[in-house]
């Protein structure tokens, strides 16, 4: 059964259910799914064959949410574009990705940009608007209407979505995802956050990213509701609208967490509904945890682990253990195994650091036309994480840092190549190196050490807008320093480590 | 409402999230969620720099759109505050 199987089937059952809430907007599962109707068979005339790709631009939207089961639901391949992105790199990604057939919003910064750039390269832009008034369902049903055809059935390893990680001149990097993989991790984190029908989560997290991807999915898989929220930008207001609608669940990174308890507090809302609370994208401090804590005492607090390329989720912690296991990011999901390893393989002792290694049925079937980068990653039949990590006595994962050089931004991956191939290109530059500093709310934040050419002039506020031009906002380093060379080793490679203080 | 602060606002917009001192770059009511210059940790370091900078202490219920979303808002909010203060 795939993920469009699971959400038709909830749909039969009860179409008049919520299914998705955004602002003045409450689409139901019955009306979510002749939207998704409308949409396959919108792509179907536009020519779809099985597996062709389709770039999906949309901001979270019930739009974005009928389009990609839409594409799913016609036999295609989405890819879920970050709408944070720039023309330069979404388009890099959308010729990458091969996809023929692009749904995008036409109030996107970048569309006019794009579709000037794609209409070099033979892409068909589908318009697809994402009002959020009352009227959006009846203009989105008007659009893309719906006929009688049953969703394409595709088999457990069939690719179903693409999500990049890295845009990269060089190496644009798709994690490439199967049906099989959505569809079981959505129902390993439906097990144990033991989602049913009455609940409704509140979702701030973007659903090109795979832990957004991931409650959309879980919630949509069983007959469950989800309240979208498109920013955090005035959080007393968000937790206001979180307890007039009852939420019965929440899902945060650490900086999502660290905005709400900055400038709001839980306490001044009835919570009474909300049953359980998620935490992924990145270790939070204790302190944090002991706050949300307090601020919502019935809440099951559920701290976790995971990766783009083994679907979304890893591991979890009970959240009765958190007390006795507190700094631990849990046991497997179902059906997923865990192993601490050496680099040549060999399982290391309890308590000895190595790399994660993940086997199960949410692994990645690999980076999209990157035979190399995949063999890379999965060896043996295991995924190779990049993070450190140990295990206790129990079992119970702990993580201790990262092997490769990514920088987290949020829960966002920052890629120090693509800051420093952006950076390069400006001129006056000689040489550029790009690593992290701490930050208080987003975890990381993005440095660059610039070397200038002999009399070049270049400063700070240069450097930011040249890189606002390429790179999504939170790509751009907040520091900018410039130096007379860059710290290397006895041979020559530059020492990003060296940048990160 | 004084200029000087409309510009001292802006000039802090421009110089954080756009890059650049030209003001032709940000209208006085532009939307700056709107227009995707600040995101939601862009609107705290906002709330900084008013309480900070500008000497006015935002309550967190006062963190709404009306009283932050564009230069010319954040400054009626402003003198508002100084008013009464």
């Amino acid at each position: 059964m795939s993920l469009v199987d699971a959400f038709t089937a909830c749909a039969a059952a009860d179409p008049a259910a919520s299914a998705l809430i955004w602002n003045n907007a409450s689409w139901s599962y019955g009306e979510l799914a002749r939207a998704r109707a409308g949409v396959s068979a919108a792509l179907r005339g536009a020519g779809l064959a099985r597996g062709d790709r389709v770039a999906l631009l949309l901001r979270n939207s019930p739009q974005y949410v009928a389009a990609l089961y839409g594409t799913l639901g016609a036999g295609g391949v989405a890819v879920a574009l970050n709408a944070l992105e720039r023309s330069e790199v979404l388009a890099r990604q959308i010729t990458h990705s091969g996809s023929r057939l692009v749904l995008a919003d036409p109030a996107h910064i970048e569309f006019e940009k794009l579709s000037a750039l794609l209409a070099e390269r033979d892409v068909r832009v589908i318009a697809c608007a994402t009002p959020d008034t009352t009227t959006a369902l009846a203009q989105f049903t008007a659009a893309f209407p719906a006929d009688d055809a049953p969703p394409a059935q595709c088999a457990d390893n069939e690719p179903a979505l693409l999500i990049y990680t890295s845009g990269t001149t060089g190496r644009p990097k798709a994690v490439v995802l199967s049906h099989g993989n959505l569809e079981s991790n959505a129902r390993a984190i439906a097990a144990y956050l033991d989602l049913t029908a009455a609940d409704r989560a509140f979702c701030v997290l973007p659903f090109h990213f795979s832990y957004g991807n991931s409650v959309l999915t879980s919630h949509l898989t069983v007959g469950g509701a989800l309240i979208i929220e498109d920013n955090l930008a005035f959080p007393q207001r968000s937790l206001q609208r979180m307890s007039n609608l009852r939420a019965t669940g929440f899902a945060g990174v650490p900086s999502t967490f660290t905005l709400l308890l900055t400038r709001a507090s839980f306490g001044d809302y009835d919570f009474s509904a909300l049953r359980y609370a998620t935490q992924a994208g990145g270790a939070m401090t204790r302190v944090a945890i002991a706050r949300l804590r307090q601020e919502l005492p019935r809440t099951r607090m559920f701290v976790m682990y995971g990766q783009t390329e083994a679907t979304a989720r890893i591991s979890y912690l009970p959240p009765e253990r958190l007390d006795t296991k507190l700094g631990s990011v849990g046991v497997p999901v179902a059906g997923t195994e865990i192993e601490i390893c050496d680099p040549a393989g060999t399982p290391l002792p309890v308590g000895k650091v190595g790399e994660v290694r993940v086997r199960g049925p949410g692994i990645m079937l690999g980076y999209w036309e990157d035979p190399a980068a995949t063999r890379d990653a999965i060896r043996d039949g295991w995924l190779w994480t990049g993070d450190l990590g140990h295990k206790d006595e129990e079992g119970f994962l702990y993580i201790d840092g990262r092997s490769v050089e990514m920088i987290k931004v949020g829960a966002f991956r920052v890629s120090p190549y693509e800051v420093e191939e952006a950076i390069a290109l400006l001129p006056g530059v000689e040489e550029v190196a790009v690593g992290s500093v701490p930050d208080e709310v987003l975890g990381q934040a993005v440095k660059a050490v610039i070397v200038l050419r002999d009399g070049a002039q270049v400063d700070a506020l240069a450097v930011k807008a040249h890189c606002r031009q390429s790179l999504a906002t939170y790509k751009i380093p907040k520091i900018v320093e410039f130096a007379a060379q860059l710290p290397r080793t006895m041979t020559g490679k530059v020492q990003r480590m060296q940048l990160n203080n | 409402m004084t200029d000087a602060l409309r510009d001292k606002i802006r000039g802090f917009i421009l110089e954080n999230y756009l890059f650049t001192a030209d003001t032709k770059a940000l209208g006085m009511d532009d939307s700056l969620l709107g227009r995707g210059i600040v995101d939601s940790t862009g609107m705290l370091e906002i709330i900084f720099f008013i309480e900070e900078q500008l000497g006015v202490k935002v309550k967190d219920e006062e963190m709404i759109p009306d009283n932050l979303d564009s230069v010319n808002r954040i400054a009626t909010f402003v003198e508002a505050r100084r008013k009464a203060a």
